[in-house]
């Protein structure tokens, strides 16, 4: 899942300044930012009320199935006809479906939230920083979980100085670190800690 | 006598931490190093504690070097990645400094400048295992350099971080990845450090406790609230709270702690909150000048 944020409607408005004449139609999206309730049917109608309250010149807003993929521009205005008579487009998903967006149409694309994290959802919770697509996983030395993703300062070689008593000194949540060390002790795989691993190889990702 | 052949000698170590300015005036540092001339073996410079922007450490590691001071100097993870940490290393050598403290760096967040990007592309355990690579004339990908470093490189660890277990794990690797000595975050409580020593000695690498004495029952509290990993016990603060001169209270609290732990350690690293005003009166107090 990707983990999205609303953006303040100050800084939505900075964007739209210039344009507010313009014909603007919201997209939300149903995958994920539909379950996170930043970018599903009734986000995109309350942001609707929101820029018609400040006079912005909204014609109608959609929610698309997932916004991350779509077979062609002309198969999405065939399905959605409003979008094709918008001149600007807002869009409540995560940045990967505003870029689609941009690269496939003329219209003018602008993001309504912000993109903060690969996260999942486990049952109503929602949680974040599951993997920071580094390009080279070394999961598999820690049973599954990731501390590149789960500690701030993506240590890979153990917990970092501010770590005690099981608490992450930045975030107010158990140290990755923590969680990792009781599951390896649970499934008897200690020893694993003790491998020094290399600096990642970030270039497998470029 | 530079860090590495005091430490070699077996004398029990004294260094002392100095911060950078922020900003471009550097004299007040050179009043602070002259107060501790000659009575410590290294001074440690720090590396934009707490994630506020201040001076390179390289710069002021280089001006005490001149002044005959040995330094120790901080590098972190934070702001480099590892082109710019094997950079800096190479620049420290070319200046003369020999001495370098690796470590994470405190989170960009809790600093002046919170929207930065947190770098940490290598972490503590690499950035010395860089650090042994060079000083064999080698960069992290093996390509040769013109002229290997001789770096004498140290590691931190908080002797106050539980559970044990758990610290021994970064501490053994960073000692393979090739860590001398170690320096320590801020002992208060004298237990909690013989329990750490007695877990650890057998690691057989020296070890200097950090000291930061007290200044007031306030400043114990900013730092329990801002410091990561310091724990004070209540004792100390009530101390602090009652003591009609909080300043020498404080200083007579650092010097018991240091009396009840130098046996189990090598040395001593007094940071203290503010200049170094008193900490030759906390060495005279402990016998160590």
């Amino acid at each position: 899942m990707i983990v999205t944020r609303s953006k303040p409607i100050e800084e939505i408005m900075d964007q739209i300044d210039q344009i507010m004449d313009q014909k603007i139609c919201v997209i939300g999206c149903s995958l994920c930012a539909g379950k996170l309730k930043t970018g599903g049917e009734p986000e995109v109608k309350n942001m609707i009320r929101q820029l018609q309250d400040k006079r912005v010149n909204v014609i109608d807003g959609v929610v698309l199935k997932h916004a991350c993929s779509i077979e062609s521009w002309e198969s999405l205005i065939k399905e959605q006809p409003v979008i094709s008579d918008a001149e600007v487009l807002l869009v409540m998903s995560c940045g990967i479906g505003v870029s689609l967006l941009g690269r496939l149409c003329d219209k003018i694309v602008i993001p309504a939230l912000d993109t903060v994290s690969l996260g999942a959802a486990l049952n109503d919770e929602i949680l974040l920083e599951m993997c920071s697509m580094c390009g080279q996983c070394t999961v598999g030395f820690f049973s599954g979980l990731c501390p590149k993703s789960g500690c701030p300062k993506s240590q890979l070689n153990g917990p970092c100085g501010g770590s005690n008593d099981g608490e992450c000194e930045v975030r107010e949540r158990k140290c990755i670190w923590t969680r990792i060390y009781e599951v390896m002790e649970a499934k008897n795989m200690l020893s694993m800690l003790n491998e020094t691993l290399s600096p990642t190889e970030y270039n497998r990702g470029l | 006598m530079g860090l590495e052949e005091a430490i070699r000698s077996g004398k029990f170590i004294v260094t002392a931490e100095i911060c950078p300015p922020k900003g471009t005036d550097i004299s007040g540092l050179f009043s602070e190093a002259a107060l501790l001339q000659g009575i410590v073996d290294a001074v440690n410079v720090t590396d934009c504690p707490r994630a506020m922007v201040r001076m390179s450490p390289l710069v002021l590691s280089s001006e005490l070097i001149k002044m005959n001071i040995d330094t120790i100097m901080h590098l972190t993870c934070r702001d480099r990645n590892r082109i710019a940490i094997q950079s800096d290393l190479l620049a420290a050598h070319a200046l003369g400094i020999r001495n370098v403290l690796a470590m994470s760096g405190d989170f960009t967040t809790m600093g002046d400048h919170p929207y930065a990007k947190p770098v940490f592309d290598l972490d503590s355990v690499q950035m010395l295992q860089v650090i042994t690579k060079m000083n064999r004339g080698f960069d992290l990908m093996d390509n040769p350099l013109g002229g290997a470093t001789s770096l004498y490189a140290g590691a931190v660890v908080n002797p106050g971080a539980r559970p044990l277990g758990f610290v021994r794990i970064k501490l053994q690797k960073k000692i393979s990845a090739g860590a001398r000595f170690i320096q320590t975050q801020a002992v208060f409580d004298a237990d909690l450090f013989n329990e750490f020593m007695d877990e650890f000695k057998s690691l057989n690498i020296p070890v200097i406790a950090g000291i930061i004495p007290l200044r007031s029952a306030k400043s114990a509290g900013f730092m329990i609230e801002n410091i990561p990993g310091v724990k004070i016990p209540q004792a100390a603060i009530n101390r602090m709270e009652s003591a009609s001169d909080p300043v020498t209270e404080g200083l007579k609290i650092a010097a018991e702690t240091i009396d009840r732990i130098k046996e189990n350690c090598q040395g001593v690293h007094i940071m203290p909150i503010g200049n170094h005003d008193h900490t030759k009166r906390l060495l005279e107090m402990c016998s160590l000048l």
